[in-house]
């Protein structure tokens, strides 16, 4: 996959799926891809009993939107650049609008809003399933083609085993 | 430090020890992650030890990026839920993280400083570094409510 220089159009939502398959903390999480448009890609999440916030409370934990809403803003730089360069977050902000109920799975919607050679700007709402009011907004923003040394010595390694 | 000075402070580190761990065992999200309470240099820190399952970038590798937003926010509501007077169980309402630099396949640690502790909200500075780095990995600041509505069975009985 490193060396691959886009996501071929044939089949956005497989490759996205793809590279969200690669993600450990994702796929721990069970974050699926459902919908990949030109800058937008849409996440959904099926709420487990070990992702709640409190033993007493039926609410999801906050820190689960938190990272469902991460993993969705990278996907999304990545369908708006349509290319595979790696990116860093450099920030994320969210809101929690409302608890989002554990009876009802996470959807998220992140929208890269602006790219430039460096940098990505990317917003982010997550909706309880069946319900219009989103429980949580993001706003992120990446460093692209961010090569650093070990990202390097990595490829080097690939390249030459 | 004499030596009644020193009992004092490893009782009272005790104490904030098992008042910080009986709050982050109720949360199953927490224990997902693999949270651990152990006692830092001011406070209590939050410790986050390496999995595999934690990385995001399977390349480098590097923990991802949820992983600590979620380190931060955890230790914010802990350190804020363990001033409380009640020990009420506050609402995360915003988060907002930096992050400084690529966070590395190794244990990271989260602590806490709280900026403002008032009757309905905390605002809670939250700093991350990994094992043997002084540099931070990222900060966060959390903002919670503590609302006086919301049902909290275990705690007000």
């Amino acid at each position: 996959m490193a060396g691959a220089d886009g996501l071929p159009s044939n089949d956005p939502v497989a490759v996205a799926g793809q590279l969200n398959e690669q993600v450990p903390h994702s796929r721990d999480l069970g974050m699926e891809v459902v919908a990949v448009e030109t800058d937008q890609i849409r996440m959904r999440l099926i709420p487990q009993p070990w992702l709640l916030a409190d033993d007493d409370a039926e609410q999801i934990c906050s820190s689960v939107l938190y990272s469902l809403a991460d993993s969705a803003a990278g996907l999304a730089v990545f369908a708006a650049a349509g290319a595979l360069a790696p990116i860093a977050t450099l920030d994320l902000r969210m809101n929690y609008l409302r608890p989002a109920a554990s009876g009802r799975a996470l959807l998220a919607v992140a929208r890269c809003r602006h790219l430039t050679d460096e940098v990505a700007f990317v917003q982010c709402e997550i909706c309880s399933e069946g319900q219009a009011q989103p429980v949580a907004t993001g706003s992120a923003t990446f460093m692209r083609n961010t090569s650093g040394k070990r990202f390097k010595a990595f490829n080097e390694q690939e390249n030459s085993a | 430090m004499s030596g009644i000075t020193k009992l004092a402070q490893s009782s009272e580190d005790h104490a904030a020890h098992a008042a910080w761990q009986s709050l982050l065992k109720r949360i199953p999200y927490a224990r997902h992650l693999g949270l651990e309470i152990q006692p830092g240099q001011a406070g209590m820190e939050v410790h986050l030890p390496y999995r595999e399952v934690l990385v995001g970038n399977s390349m480098l590798p590097a923990l991802h990026g949820g992983v600590i937003g979620g380190l931060i926010e955890i230790t914010a509501r802990v350190a804020a839920q363990s001033q409380d007077a009640q020990v009420r169980r506050p609402r995360i309402l915003d988060t907002n993280v930096d992050y400084l630099r690529s966070a590395r396949a190794l244990s990271t640690f989260a602590s806490a400083e709280i900026i403002r502790q008032g009757r309905r909200t905390a605002l809670v500075q939250v700093t991350c570094r990994q094992e043997g780095a002084s540099a931070w990995t990222a900060c966060g600041r959390v903002q919670l409510l503590f609302s006086a509505t919301e049902r909290q069975p275990r705690e007000r009985a």
